[in-house]
């Protein structure tokens, strides 16, 4: 009970050395502006009786300021040869300042601030939509090829990556698939997938255009669509370099070439 | 508090999501017009005559062409022809499944009715199991009053439409080896047409070192190791046997009174050449594709490499160390640069330069590493390594695979005794080398790869084979 009693007397003496300070500080306020008005005053009135005459023409002490310039000092040089050095602008144009950008000051970290997690913009639950499962890749397994003039044997200029139709400007994927299926092993032979970004797991198709002349040399090789790795682009590109024939295209084909597409899928 | 900031921004997500799915469809309608824009262009390219297009792709299942090659019928009642087809057939039959393309359907498959002619094909008995084959090579074979003539024809069976690939007809002296040639010829045919563009290699020949007639000798044989006979008969030690480019010389190393000489053998005179003597010791002559010769001389102290023209005149020096540098190889595709052993750091290593001596480059890293052989697509060296050399270390000479560009390796023999002397096949396939696997030094070849060994040479002691270029 003392001890609450004590208390409450310590707070009473704050609250009362507060109420006796209150007195000299309005003393030591209006002293002060006291004091700052005499200077003011002191110097706009009193200092224009003193100083009359200082520097302004006349008679007197100010000869010396304009005879400064007899002087011979020694003199700057004017001529340099040194254009960095002068401070005359010279013939060149001389580089504009760069404003340099103050860095964007990092708060500190401060353990009394809250800290605003942010969450992560696209993995959030009410955006993941139930996605299709991705399309086995459409190798064949091994002996239910079915014939060979099957999906992979396009013709007819044109349509691009479509399957499984013929068009009349000619029909060499049906007639000559055992042509289309050696050009496809002597590409997949050539193409070394280790030149591609080891860290790359996964690539868009990249599509190549080439023609084969009748002796079945490759020709115009071209990156029609490329891939999002440029690391299968250019392995791709070596795979058709390496190349030199893929042997003359078949003797009954009345053609002088044949263009191909050819794609590349790359998946670690 | 925290719970408060995250709610505004949960509250938006699913508006930020709504606009995207916006801009989606925004984006689907330049797809829509692109796809009638491109059905026109088909309608217009298919109206007109147009390029042919093919179009395809990797990972559509990239596997040996399933191949039957139906034993050739008789066309003739000569009796003759029982031998001549025994003969035929089988070196067919071997020559395709040397190929390394062909996955050779076992005849115990195939259909009881063989044809002989193109009318007598059943596509269905052939293009569904038990065969399931897509290609049939078949054909007849039939000898009249001393000749022989041969007709073969290869199918696409799964294209009943437009099914020849190939038709051929060859006549000759109806002898054994005629028919083998034959033979020969048909299977490269095949190969040509199935395999890329590259020629197949039955009929090409094998050249090598044999001691069976009591000295070390050069041999020479056809590929599949039928047909040895001997090539020199100088009596002393002949090595290194190596063909030129256009198979009329062979240049070996032989040792005579002035020492070991690189010394010539014309195959369109069939006897020795002159060629010039160098002096000190000359070895392991190599031939690049436009006909100059590099080899090993000590002929100015230390042996080192030199290259001399096709006649063996204006002799140049590449290596000027204290070597020992030995056994060039050229680059078979460019024939710009040189692999080579070389001792300069103790044990012999393999390095490369280019032709004229310089970019001089150390490949192989440690252990002890010989004969090294440069592929014809230039891309690979194929050598002899033993990789931890020394008292204690296991290991054996085996031979390896280097890709000259990435320096990546893979072993090619494994567990199999001593193996030396890798050479190229011409058509990159596969390698011919020496093994002591069987308990004496022979031939023997496999595919490049490693797979499919095949022993080539059984008598006496055969060794350092090489391929010739076609």
């Amino acid at each position: 009970m003392a001890a609450i009693t004590d208390f409450h007397m310590d707070d009473f003496d704050i609250y009362s050395a507060h109420s006796q300070l209150r007195r000299p500080l309005a003393w030591s306020l209006g002293l002060h502006l006291a004091f700052a008005t005499f200077v003011v005053l002191y110097a706009t009135f009193i200092q224009s009786f003193r100083g009359e005459g200082w520097g302004s023409g006349g008679t007197g002490d100010a000869m010396g300021a304009t005879l400064v310039s007899a002087v011979p000092l020694p003199a700057n040089p004017t001529e340099t040869t040194n254009v960095l050095a002068t401070e005359s602008k010279g013939l060149a144009k001389s580089e504009p300042t760069v404003q340099e950008k103050e860095p964007e000051a990092i708060p500190i970290p401060d353990k009394n601030t809250k800290t605003k997690i942010k969450p992560p913009p696209v993995k959030s639950a009410t955006q993941r939509k139930p996605q299709p499962e991705p399309p086995e890749s459409n190798q064949i397994p091994y002996g239910e090829g079915g014939p060979v003039s099957g999906p992979y044997t396009m013709t007819a200029g044109g349509a691009k990556g479509g399957f499984g139709f013929t068009g009349s400007g000619g029909d060499f994927g049906s007639q000559f698939a055992w042509y289309v299926q050696a050009v496809q092993r002597k590409v997949t032979e050539n193409w070394l997938k280790y030149e591609v970004d080891p860290s790359i797991r996964e690539a868009s198709r990249v599509y190549l255009t080439f023609d084969i002349a009748r002796d079945g040399h490759p020709s115009n090789v071209q990156i029609e669509q490329p891939s999002n790795v440029p690391s299968l682009n250019q392995s791709a590109l070596r795979a058709l370099q390496r190349i030199d024939t893929f042997g003359p295209l078949p003797p009954e084909y009345s053609g002088s070439k044949v263009s191909v597409e050819f794609w590349f899928d790359y998946k670690r | 508090m925290e719970r408060r900031a995250s709610r505004p921004s949960s509250r938006r997500l699913p508006a930020l999501h709504r606009q995207r799915e916006h801009n989606l469809s925004n984006a689907a309608r330049p797809i829509r017009h692109h796809a009638v824009i491109a059905a026109l262009l088909f309608l217009l390219a298919a109206t007109s005559p147009a390029q042919d297009w093919i179009r395809t792709g990797t990972g559509l299942g990239v596997e040996r062409v399933r191949l039957a090659a139906s034993d050739f019928k008789s066309s003739t009642p000569d009796p003759n022809n029982v031998n001549l087809l025994k003969t035929f057939n089988d070196t067919l039959w071997n020559d395709l499944d040397n190929a390394g393309i062909f996955d050779l359907v076992s005849k115990s498959f195939y259909p009881l009715q063989e044809p002989g002619q193109p009318s007598e094909v059943n596509f269905p008995a052939w293009n569904s199991p038990p065969p399931n084959t897509s290609m049939l090579a078949f054909g007849n074979l039939g000898a009249a009053a001393g000749r022989v003539t041969v007709q073969g024809w290869l199918y696409d069976v799964k294209n009943e439409k437009s099914p020849q690939v190939l038709g051929k007809q060859y006549a000759d002296n109806a002898t054994p080896d005629a028919v083998r040639v034959i033979a020969h010829k048909f299977a490269d045919e095949i190969i040509f047409r199935l395999g890329g563009g590259v020629a197949g290699i039955a009929e090409t020949k094998i050249y090598f070192v044999s001691e069976r007639s009591g000295h070390k000798e050069i041999w020479m044989m056809d590929y599949d190791g039928a047909n040895q006979q001997q090539v020199t008969h100088l009596g002393s030690i002949s090595l290194s046997p190596r063909i030129s480019p256009d198979g009329s010389r062979l240049a070996f190393s032989s040792i005579n009174k002035g020492g070991w000489e690189i010394m010539m053998y014309s195959f369109d005179l069939n006897r020795m050449v002159s060629f010039p003597r160098f002096g000190g010791m000359n070895l392991s002559p190599s031939w690049s594709p436009d006909g100059k010769i590099a080899f090993s001389s000590s002929r100015s102290g230390y042996p080192n490499i030199f290259v001399v023209d096709a006649s063996g005149g204006n002799p140049r020096r590449l290596t000027n160390d204290q070597g020992p540098d030995v056994a060039p190889t050229w680059n078979r595709k460019t024939g710009s640069q040189i692999a080579f052993v070389s001792g300069r750091t103790g044990l012999p290593q393999i390095y490369t330069m280019e032709a004229d001596g310089t970019n001089l480059q150390r490949v192989t890293d440690q252990g002890y590493a010989v004969s090294p052989n440069w592929s014809p697509n230039g891309q690979f060296l194929t050598f002899s390594w033993e990789r931890k050399y020394g008292p204690g270390e296991p290991g054996s000479n085996d031979l390896y695979l280097m890709d000259v560009a990435s320096k990546q390796w893979v072993q090619l023999t494994h567990d199999a005794g001593r193996n030396d002397f890798p050479c190229w096949s011409p058509d990159g396939r596969h390698i011919v080398f020496q093994s002591h696997r069987s308990g004496s030094d022979q031939i023997w070849s496999m595919l490049a790869d490693g797979t499919n060994v095949k022993q080539l040479t059984v008598k006496g002691a055969n060794t350092q084979p090489n391929w010739s270029w076609k």
